[in-house]
């Protein structure tokens, strides 16, 4: 996988824009590199802000935003002299909001189960942390060989139920993973 | 001694009388209202007189006699009302001779006569000029409204005969209708103007609106400088022009031109003037009304004409002879003014007021920019939402389309919203650019929603999402948020704090 995740681990910089017309944009927002929105790095530019205004550069456009009103989650910006209203969620509070009707199969489905019975050697990720489907999570090993654990999704770890050195069980529950891909 | 000149008028057209008259050697007098005490106008003017209307039941604007008494009192040579206020006023108008003062503008009995527009369509039918199929006067109530509508078919349009924008005006799509809409038409007419004078006519269903620009002098001299095309209207008030139209020929322009002075002269008309046309789908055109003063939309056909309209205004009242023939007005390119309103158009385009934090404007070649505010401009309730103008020249429509959108991309007005992204919208929608759009276009194809994208939409959530996390980072967690080194934030640097 190398180190082209499209999150890095801080889940706390992991945002939910939501319109009133249901539209919804999922924007991570890393400390040195271009914002991912909708699992995509985006190439924006940021070039001013001053107070409440906040001056972009995209597709070789410039757009003048402004903060027109803010009430607790509900923020109105204007973008080139067009209001837009959104609601904003932390992904902790969007993930939370979004399992109560989701059903529980699905959510254990991303939880993260040893594959064979072997002794946990490291583990790469923190609970709280943001994981890239595909990204290891941690390295189990069996009959000698090491193997990385992997995402199913993209998603926030939850809970880790082991430590290094451990030995696990076949489809013992290793890590806890709360899908994002809302 | 040089002569001195009142302007009884406020904004970005005080200004462009004052630049005229400085122009002309003439010293510019202007009126302070205590409705606007710091307005930008007052800052060009030569001479303020303090209108001390903090009292007073209207703005001084629209105080005739006080207005009359100021210039008496500052010897004053000249009064320009510029649009609206008492620009059309004929009564302000014989006030002003009366005290031996000079109006900038026709005589009071062409203001009188061009306001009733029975009267101008009267005048209108002696010298040939079409007129759209209606009653000839008042009607005197909704039954013999009816009658007549059902001979000349529906739908018709009811219209005060003292009304204008857009008051005491009603649309009747079906006879049933008539009664209910002739009285509201009739009760809006009498508090508005004090005169229920209701008249009836064939409703078009995709008109143009085209005036010809008329400029003539004391001693019989009258020329056009072509046409405006204003069919871009809100709430019958005019949002996009732009000079020459793309809806008719030369030889249409030429016609129209040619009645639109024929008339003219046919009344005795001198200053500048505007002959409205209504211009139906087949090309025929019928006369609207004469507007007798200077009109927002003028410098579109200065752009095209290079002729200064608000200098001649002024040269024609002093008695100047006009040096201009009919051969030497050339169009030259093409010119499109956006209206910039403190107005909303995502909310059926309700004035905004306040205070401008920050407004920037386009600049370049090409580019000319009218405005009565700047940064910190309070805009009050006491007048009219329309703050600034931008004006574009270029080769071609094409051209000067394109050109514009990228002005109006450029323009930034922080505090408060306005009418510039509509225009931009305007501009962009196949209706404009293929000269299709009629007055029905806003009421016909516009919703708020037009005016949002996609990219912008990005954009904002982004922004939003920046300031929702600037605050939630440092509550939630105590990671640093965007402050110091922790955030090279592809460069949110550290102006955040």
């Amino acid at each position: 996988m190398g180190t082209s995740y499209v999150y890095r681990r801080d889940a706390s910089r992991l945002f939910i824009a939501l319109r009133e017309n249901g539209k919804r944009y999922k924007i991570y927002i890393p400390t040195d590199a271009k914002p991912v929105i909708d699992n995509e790095e985006q190439d924006i530019n940021f070039i001013d802000h001053i107070d409440s205004q906040y001056y972009f550069n995209f597709n070789d456009k410039q757009f003048n935003c402004e903060l027109v009103s803010r009430d607790q989650n509900k923020i109105t910006i204007k973008v080139n002299g067009v209001e837009y209203k959104f609601s904003m969620e932390s992904i902790f509070s969007y993930v939370r909001h979004g399992m109560i009707d989701k059903d529980a199969k699905q959510i254990n489905a991303n939880n993260i189960e040893s594959p064979m019975p072997g002794k946990i050697v490291d583990i790469f990720l923190a609970e709280g942390d943001l994981v890239n489907e595909g990204e290891p999570i941690l390295s189990l090993e069996a009959m000698k060989m090491q193997n990385e654990i992997t995402a199913t999704c993209n998603g926030v770890i939850q809970k880790i139920h082991v430590v290094a050195g451990q030995s696990v069980m076949k489809d013992e529950l290793l890590v806890e993973v709360n899908a994002i891909d809302v | 001694m040089k002569k001195r000149l009142l302007i009884a008028n406020r904004g970005e057209i005080a200004i462009r009388i004052i630049r005229s008259a400085h122009k002309l050697g003439i010293t510019s007098v202007v009126l302070q209202s205590d409705k606007e005490p710091d307005a930008l106008y007052l800052k060009y003017a030569n001479e303020i007189i303090q209108a001390k209307d903090a009292n007073d039941e209207k703005p001084i604007f629209l105080n005739a006699t006080k207005i009359v008494d100021f210039a008496l009192a500052h010897q004053i040579d000249l009064v320009h009302p510029g649009y609206g206020f008492l620009s059309e006023n004929p009564d302000f108008a014989a006030l002003c001779e009366e005290s031996g003062i000079n109006f900038i503008g026709p005589s009071p009995e062409l203001i009188r006569n061009m306001g009733i527009k029975t009267i101008a369509k009267k005048m209108a039918i002696e010298t040939g000029l079409p007129l759209v199929p209606g009653s000839e006067g008042a009607v005197v109530d909704a039954q013999v409204a009816k009658a007549f509508a059902d001979k000349i078919g529906y739908p018709v349009i009811l219209k005060a005969s003292a009304g204008g924008g857009g008051r005491g005006m009603r649309i009747v799509e079906k006879p049933d209708a008539m009664e209910r809409l002739f009285k509201s038409a009739y009760d809006e007419a009498v508090n508005a103007f004090g005169n229920g004078d209701i008249f009836i006519e064939k409703y078009l269903q995709n008109p143009k609106h085209l005036e010809f620009q008329i400029l003539g002098d004391k001693h019989g001299n009258i020329i056009h400088l072509g046409e405006r095309e204003c069919s871009l209207q809100r709430k019958h008030q005019k949002v996009v022009e732009e000079a020459p139209s793309a809806s008719i020929t030369p030889e249409m322009r030429n016609q129209m031109g040619e009645m639109a002075v024929k008339f003219a002269k046919a009344i005795g008309y001198f200053s500048v003037g505007t002959i409205e046309y209504i211009l139906d789908e087949d090309g025929s055109f019928y006369f609207m009304e004469m507007n007798t003063r200077i009109q927002v939309e003028h410098p579109v056909t200065e752009m095209v004409t290079h002729v200064d309209l608000v200098d001649w205004q002024i040269k024609v009242a002093l008695g100047e002879e006009l040096t201009l023939q009919q051969s030497d007005i050339q169009l030259n390119g093409w010119a499109i003014e956006c209206r910039i309103n403190t107005e909303d158009p995502q909310n059926r385009f309700s004035p905004q007021t306040g205070f401008i934090e920050k407004i920037h404007f386009p600049r370049g070649k090409g580019i000319r920019i009218e405005t009565g505010v700047q940064n910190g401009s309070v805009v009050t309730p006491y007048f009219d939402s329309m703050i600034s103008k931008i004006i574009v020249r270029a080769d071609s429509r094409e051209e000067v389309i394109e050109k514009t959108l990228k002005a109006l991309n450029e323009f930034n007005l922080v505090g408060l919203k306005s009418t510039a992204p509509f225009c931009r919208l305007v501009l962009q929608d196949p209706d404009f650019v293929s000269a299709q759009y009629t007055t029905r276009w806003v009421d016909q194809k516009y919703t708020p929603e037009m005016l949002e994208n996609d990219e912008e939409e990005l954009i904002g959530a982004l922004a939003a999402t920046i300031i929702y996390a600037k605050e939630y980072l440092q509550i939630a967690s105590n990671s640093t948020v965007y402050d110091d080194e922790s955030l090279n934030m592809w460069v949110l640097n550290k102006r955040i704090n």
